[in-house]
């Protein structure tokens, strides 16, 4: 039966080549944006290089500190001393990786301008974060509690200030300070809050931390779990820690902060209002924006189809004539018309993996590599038979009261 | 005639519906866009009224500073007059980290005689800021030296603060913030200037002299730099700021770069939404094409025999035309009472000028884009041979 409507679907595509055309390019290029912004999506909150251990680590990028008396508020990154003394020093988490977010500084070589981002780190943000080294080697807790000059450097800062030749034991002045270059790794794109620098240095060198015993500052942490079953474990005790930090200063009587999984971490920043974490409006928008976007293909399409119904009334007629039931001819439809987004929808895929090709080629993000997998096929598919579901659905009931006398008379 | 094309399309509205919802969701989308163009576009066309070619910022973030005023005012003055001693710098001030085309902003209330106006941007500034940025004055002075130890506290308001203050009327002299702590004075009014990127709207602005407990806080200096300083130059600038503010990291960008980045945050949303309402409009395009050309092929009997009995193919063609664009316009009557409820409810905060002629756009692309849509099918009903149709039938 199955094999009879396909058939019959691919026969109806040949008749009218440009109503075919015109389906096919409105189903494939709306895929193709909506798949390319779900690879995005993807690469936004999926596990990335080097943040591959997503699973089970939990972030925290901000405290709000808010007097609610005068309804003043402040929001923003930690400072080092506060994450050191409270986040480090829980029970439950296996370790706690500190760094700054980046800070951009200049260095002039050979008559020419670098700005290289920095992030100060604890020696934990290398066992937290899985870079690849190229060449040579983290440094160590021991370089670190020393002051000891030495930097990490990414692969493209190594190129533009070395050149081609080895880094890993060579000298980079960076914000008037020489530092002793210990390794090189892969580059990080700038979407990876959490891991992006051009440079990594020891905290111990940061010249605006020292003395800030306060809450705010320039740092964000990544605590990892043991195991999945933990995570909850830790977000329960850093709520018991939070509760017992003191306010120092009288312009604030009370303290926000929340630690979470990946996306909910971003997710509280942008949509979370008090307790909600926001996951649940992210998610709204971004199905709204897809539903509103679908809505004119799919209005379209349903137009098309009606078209294409009509056209076809003689042979509707004819089939109700010899005794097939409304139903039948509804399956019949619908599921030509889940055959049409399909071949729609492998079109699409094509298109977009052209594109995306193109994104990662010309580089517009640098290091940014955006993939097709199988989370967003499987987003893709589910498109397409919600796309085919619904701009089928209402021209096969148009289809089905078509009276046998008017359908055949209309030949 | 016209009565007449209502009720053929009124005689199929069920067979119509989908087209017109269709016609109706795209006009909404198209009325967005054009909004945000026609938007962009008047702040576009508005002047920048300030020069950001040769000036650069220099940002220090800065923890162990000078505790006594004194001390404070040596420090920032000693590095000022080393800056000024440099043959390649025209003009120097330290300011507030809301310098042009940055992302950060500081906005504050500011009151006169019972008006009370919020989010005035609030910047601080010192005596040489106007000359760094080539601001021009439209009446009073910038602050100088002699307003060092003034009863109130001067400052420069921009025109639009001043429009929404007082008018007409004039600005010069009068008190801000009276029975505040230290109210302020104006002592001058200068042009709007678009330091938020040349598709920024202009806000409220109001400007500060900087006094001994501002150097506490500011870490961002404008430099003017003369024609012909190079990268050679600013390494030796950023080793001179550098040996100065020993325990600052010190990051020097150029307004140019800043401009274009920022502009970049503005542009770039705005071509990704232009690329996919344009897509969304060619997908609209050829349905409706389709539909048209589908519809006239099934009505060929009926244009046969308005051609037997003395139509000519012009009129015929015509009729089709006409039939589609009363279809759309009554599409376009319920897509404009929505869009009217914008500039009516006052969302957004736009002017109501940009969305009426937003919607005049709107309009005028659907209906440009329906004749162009039923011409090719009007011109082929215009070529039916009523023999040949009839004959069919």
């Amino acid at each position: 039966m199955l094999k009879n409507y396909f058939k019959i679907a691919i026969a109806v595509l040949k008749r009218r080549k440009f109503f075919t055309f015109i389906s096919l390019f409105g189903i494939s290029f709306t895929l193709t944006i909506l798949i390319v912004l779900t690879a995005f999506l993807d690469h936004l909150i999926n596990p990335q290089y080097p943040d591959t251990k997503r699973g089970r680590s939990l972030y925290l990028n901000t405290t709000t500190r808010i007097h609610t008396k005068h309804q003043s508020y402040s929001n923003g990154p930690m400072s080092f001393y506060f994450l050191n003394k409270y986040v480090h020093s829980m029970k439950t988490p296996e370790k706690v990786a500190i760094a700054s977010i980046f800070l951009p500084t200049n260095t002039y070589v050979n008559n020419k301008k670098m700005v290289i981002d920095m992030k100060y780190t604890n020696a934990e943000f290398w066992d937290v974060q899985e870079f690849e080294f190229l060449e040579g080697r983290p440094y160590t807790a021991q370089e670190i509690a020393n002051r000891d000059h030495v930097a990490v450097i990414t692969e493209e800062t190594k190129r533009e200030y070395f050149g081609e030749e080895t880094a890993a034991g060579k000298y980079i002045e960076a914000d008037n300070v020489k530092y002793r270059v210990t390794g090189v790794v892969k580059s990080v794109p700038i979407t990876l809050l959490f891991s992006y620098g051009n440079m990594y240095v020891p905290y111990t060198l940061s010249k605006t931390e020292i003395g800030n015993t306060g809450i705010g500052g320039s740092y964000t942490a990544i605590i990892l779990a043991r195991s999945k079953a933990d995570m909850s474990k830790i977000q329960e005790e850093y709520q018991q820690v939070i509760a017992r930090v003191p306010l120092p200063d009288n312009e604030y009587d009370k303290l926000l902060s929340y630690v979470d999984p990946y996306l909910t971490s971003f997710t509280r920043t942008l949509f979370g209002k008090d307790e909600s974490s926001g996951v649940g409006t992210f998610i709204l928008i971004i199905s709204i924006f897809a539903l509103f976007f679908m809505l004119l293909p799919t209005l379209n399409l349903i137009n098309i189809n009606i078209s294409r119904i009509m056209e076809r009334s003689s042979e509707i007629g004819v089939r109700k004539a010899f005794g097939a039931s409304s139903r039948t001819l509804v399956y019949q439809f619908i599921i030509e018309n889940i055959i049409l987004t399909l071949i729609g929808g492998i079109l699409g895929v094509v298109f977009s993996a052209i594109i995306i090709a193109i994104i990662n080629n010309s580089q517009m993000l640098p290091h940014l590599y955006l993939t097709i997998n199988f989370t967003v096929l499987a987003w893709a598919l589910l498109a397409c038979l919600v796309f085919g579901l619904f701009s089928g659905v209402y021209p096969a009931w148009r289809m089905s009261r078509l009276q046998v006398v008017t359908a055949l008379k209309a030949q | 005639m016209l009565k007449h094309l209502f009720k053929l399309i009124w005689n199929k509205k069920k067979q119509h519906f989908v087209l017109m919802l269709e016609i109706l969701v795209s006009f909404l989308v198209i009325f967005a866009v054009f909004t945000l163009v026609v938007y962009y576009y008047q702040n576009y066309r508005k002047p920048m009224n300030f020069d950001y070619e040769r000036v650069w910022a220099v940002q220090f973030r800065i923890e162990e500073r000078p505790t006594t005023y004194d001390s404070m005012y040596l420090f920032f003055g000693t590095l000022q007059n080393q800056l000024k001693s440099m043959p390649e710098v025209e003009a120097v001030s330290f300011t507030s980290n809301n310098i042009p085309f940055a992302m950060s902003s500081t906005q504050n209330n500011v009151n006169y005689e019972g008006l009370h106006i919020q989010q005035v941007n609030d910047y601080t500034a010192e005596d040489d800021y106007d000359n760094v940025l080539g601001l021009s004055l439209q009446s009073g002075r910038w602050f100088s030296k002699e307003d060092a130890g003034a009863k109130y506290r001067p400052v420069v308001i921009n025109h639009f603060l001043k429009e929404r203050l007082f008018g007409s009327g004039e600005a010069v002299g009068k008190l801000l913030d009276k029975g505040s702590e230290r109210p302020l004075k104006i002592v001058g009014v200068i042009n709007d200037i678009k330091e938020h990127g040349d598709y920024q709207s202009v806000e409220s602005a109001i400007y500060r002299r900087a006094d001994t407990s501002s150097y506490h806080w500011m870490e961002e200096l404008l430099i003017r730099v003369k024609p012909g300083a190079n990268v050679a130059f600013e390494g030796r600038l950023y080793k001179a700021l550098a040996s100065h503010l020993k325990s600052a990291m010190i990051e020097i960008e150029h307004l140019t770069d800043k401009r274009r980045a920022r502009n970049n945050m503005t542009l770039v949303p705005m071509i990704i939404m232009m690329i996919v309402a344009g897509f969304l409009v060619i997908n609209v395009a050829l349905g409706l094409f389709g539909v048209l050309w589908y519809n006239i092929n099934r009505r060929k009997s009926e244009i046969g025999l308005r051609r037997a009995v003395g139509a000519t193919g012009q009129s015929i063609s015509r009729q089709l035309v006409s039939e589609a664009l009363v279809l759309s316009t009554i599409a376009l009557l319920v897509g404009c009472f929505f869009a009217v409820q914008f500039p009516l409810l006052n969302v957004f905060d736009m002017p109501a000028s940009v969305y009426l002629i937003a919607i005049g756009l709107s309009v005028l692309f659907i209906y440009a884009l329906v004749v162009v849509c039923a011409l090719y099918p009007g011109k082929q009903a215009a070529a039916i041979y009523p023999a040949v149709a009839l004959h069919e039938d």
